[in-house]
């Protein structure tokens, strides 16, 4: 048993950002919230990671209720849109932030920091200003800072969404190849059908703040729950 | 929701808050009681024909101050907004450095100059000192701003004055009225400058409190115009904090190297250099006159200080006792401005604000009340070492929290929310994301929190016993002394705390240049 999102709500001001979504993630796997831009799903990431207190609804981890567990000892990963680097740290110092919280010993952070550059194909960058680097590159050290202290859950918010085209189809393959080789149970949020359709196992449609329909895509196409779903993933 | 990052936030809030209600809440409630026990002390007060025009002179004083100070720092401020020139950076910290100096020596430079006892020379000292308010304050952001939005205003057809005034002005507009409060507040609170040139004929409220708590040993009165004085400062500053709130538009800075423009044309060389040159001889004259006043009769004044002979003052002591208290004073204003600027920093919320005002208001108070309070409230715990440190603390702490706030606040909360989700808990996201981002900003603070120490006056003439005079206190002792050779060396001190400031000012300077401006 992975994650499981019972009804949960969230409201700011008078708009209501979620209302009632229910969703599970199985151990393993890798699921896609794909949907419209605004419809609730950065907010179920930020809610889901404790950074937001839902109004309604429970968040469980192994049939454990962690709702109101803070953010830091959820043992959860997140891939911020624009990344978050911390610019007054190194390369390598952002990809070794999280195993410097969990207390894991200096020399084994270096390695495991090395190890997880590899993964990214960033060998020899540690040392690297967060300052001088591209695009594509900032979006690859997120991913490894993110990867790195191996969390329970990582989540992906649009993690290709800032970059150019011909760059997101040749990543899209590797950040699909990284979650499956490490075996990293994941929810990725994109607004994109490709992105999702390659990277998950099963992709979660999402509207106006709920979920309106779980399967694969070609699930989704041939069984439609209604004339929107139809639409959306034709 | 009470998430725990607001915990955090909350209890770190006690530190200051304890702080700021021991030694200016309780000491101004006693203010308060004093002022009231006498039943008609206000009424007394004000039908005071003395106090009357004490009143009406700190009113219109500090107005034109201000409006002077705005006038004469704008031509300069552009210079520096716009021009990459050399020495630019030079000129920038030159300019500060009056607003740094000591009130004591910013009034002996103007008495020195042949200004006693003159409108105009407390008018030129206010403008003087508060010239750099202007040009820091509204040049942070001038420099900062990207020339694109003038030049897409340009694009569009505006012509570059129409540019200025539909693009530009209502950017800098916030910064402007921010450094006009700030100096109103200023002028309206003046003390030192005032009772070193106004010779005691223009007084401000400041040394009306003065005269009326030392000289004429009325309390009761001192105490009605401490809360008048207070009255006043609050609502300055009600309206200029409801003014930022309305005008708080964010927009994007750009890096100083990319707006900054080389001066190309020879009428641009020429105006360049007219408006440094003179701006800079303005503020020079002065402080030149102090030092040539020091040598007059030969080195006299300069040897006393080593030697003062039969008299019951000691210039050295008082410079050790200086520095001790500044030591003091940097800790305590880091340790507790710290704290609170990153209460006021983590939110836009009824907290942030609150306490925004509370930090800032033993600044805006005025020294001589701080002291009225310490001398009205603490009893024998005004002789210890410490009130004096505490004192200046007080004044010290928004020094250090103006200076690492706005860095702090520029820290994406994103940066805060990754660090939670790597594992970081709320002690330790300060330590490893603010704190370090916010370290120099810190160390500018301590600059800054030293100099005020070195300097302070107003609070100090009240708590500052005959053993542990400071420097200002000595100098301003050594001024009520007949004889050529006090005065002389009443001027050589002067000119020493002028260097020590001025030489502290320029380390911090090189500080905050170095500053990285990309988060």
């Amino acid at each position: 048993m992975g994650l499981a999102v019972h009804g949960l709500v969230k409201r700011f001001g008078a708009k209501t950002a979620l209302a009632g979504v229910d969703l599970e993630v199985n151990d393993g796997e890798v699921l896609a919230v794909l949907g419209p831009s605004g419809c609730g799903k950065s907010t179920m990431l930020r809610v889901i990671a404790g950074l937001e207190s839902p109004d309604a609804g429970t968040v469980q981890w192994g049939g454990v209720d962690i709702t109101s567990l803070p953010t830091h000892e959820r043992g959860f990963g997140l891939m911020f849109q624009g990344y978050a680097l911390f610019p007054h740290r190194t390369v390598g110092e952002n990809v070794g932030f999280g195993l410097k919280m969990q207390g894991v010993e200096r020399h084994e952070v270096e390695v495991r920091v090395a190890d997880a550059l590899s993964w990214v194909g960033l060998d020899g960058f540690a040392r690297r200003h967060i300052e001088g680097l591209s695009g594509g590159e900032q979006q690859r050290v997120a991913l490894a800072r993110t990867l790195a202290p191996e969390p329970r859950l990582v989540m992906l918010d649009e993690p290709l969404g800032a970059l150019d085209r011909r760059l997101r189809d040749r990543l899209v393959d590797e950040v699909a190849e990284l979650l499956r080789a490490r075996n990293a149970t994941a929810l990725y949020v994109t607004h994109d059908h490709d992105e999702a359709d390659t990277v998950s196992d099963r992709v979660a449609l999402m509207r106006s703040g709920v979920i309106a329909q779980v399967g694969t895509l070609a699930e989704l196409r041939s069984a439609p729950a209604d004339d929107w779903v139809a639409d959306f993933v034709r | 929701m009470w998430n725990s990052a607001t915990q955090f936030r909350w209890r770190l809030a006690v530190g200051p808050l304890v702080f700021v209600a021991a030694l200016f809440l309780y000491p101004l409630a006693r203010l308060l009681v004093l002022a009231f026990d006498d039943g008609g002390g206000f009424a007394e007060v004000l039908s005071n024909p003395r106090i009357r025009s004490s009143l009406w002179f700190t009113l219109w004083q500090a107005t034109a101050s201000t409006i002077l100070t705005v006038m004469a720092a704008l031509p300069l401020t552009w210079v520096i907004s716009r021009f990459r020139f050399r020495g630019r950076d030079l000129v920038r910290a030159l300019v500060t450095v009056p607003f740094v100096l000591p009130t004591v020596v910013v009034g002996v430079a103007f008495a020195a100059s042949g200004m006693s006892g003159s409108v105009g020379g407390i008018l030129a000292a206010h403008v003087f000192y508060n010239l750099a308010v202007v040009v820091r304050t509204v040049g942070g952001v001038w420099s900062r701003l990207d020339p694109a939005l003038d030049q897409a205003a340009r694009t569009l057809g505006a012509s570059p004055i129409r540019a200025f005034r539909t693009t530009t002005l209502p950017l800098l507009a916030p910064a402007v009225a921010a450094a006009s409060a700030i100096v109103f507040l200023f002028s309206f609170t003046s003390f030192g400058v005032v009772l070193i040139v106004g010779g005691l004929r223009h007084r401000t409220l400041e040394v009306e409190i003065y005269q009326q708590a030392i000289t004429f040993l009325d309390l009761p009165a001192a105490g009605a115009l401490a809360v008048l004085q207070l009255i006043g400062v609050v609502a300055v500053m009600t309206v200029y904090s409801r003014y930022q709130e309305r005008r708080a538009v964010r927009f994007r800075m750009v890096a100083e190297t990319d707006a900054l423009i080389p001066v190309r044309t020879g009428r641009e060389r020429v105006l360049v250099t007219t408006i440094v040159v003179a701006t800079l001889a303005a503020l020079l004259a002065p402080l030149w006159a102090l030092v040539r006043r020091s040598f007059e009769g030969g080195l006299g004044g300069w040897r006393f200080l080593g030697d003062p002979g039969r008299i019951a003052i000691d210039p050295m002591a008082a410079m050790s006792s200086s520095l001790r208290i500044a030591a003091a004073t940097t800790v305590i204003a880091v340790v507790v401005g710290g704290m609170a600027s990153v209460v006021i920093a983590a939110g836009s919320d009824r907290l942030s604000r609150g306490f925004d005002v509370l930090i800032m208001l033993p600044l805006g108070t005025s020294a001589v009340t701080i002291g009225l309070g310490f001398l009205v409230s603490l009893g024998s715990l005004r002789t210890s070492f410490w009130m004096i440190p505490l004192a200046h603390a007080l004044v010290a702490i928004p020094f250090v929290v103006r200076a690492s706030t706005p860095t702090l606040r520029s820290i994406r909360s994103e940066l805060r929310e990754a660090a939670a989700v790597l594992g970081a808990p709320p002690s330790r996201v300060w330590r490893e994301i603010d704190l370090p981002i916010v370290a120099r900003a810190m160390a500018v603070g301590a600059g800054f929190a030293a100099a005020v120490s070195l300097g302070e006056f107003g609070a100090t003439s009240f708590i500052a016993r005959p053993e542990t005079l400071t420097l200002p206190t000595m100098i301003f002792r050594l001024l009520g002394r007949p004889g050529a050779v006090t005065y002389s060396a009443a001027m050589a001190s002067a000119v020493i705390l002028m260097v020590t400031t001025a030489a502290l000012i320029l380390a911090v300077d090189r500080l905050r240049s170095n500053e990285v401006g990309s988060f």
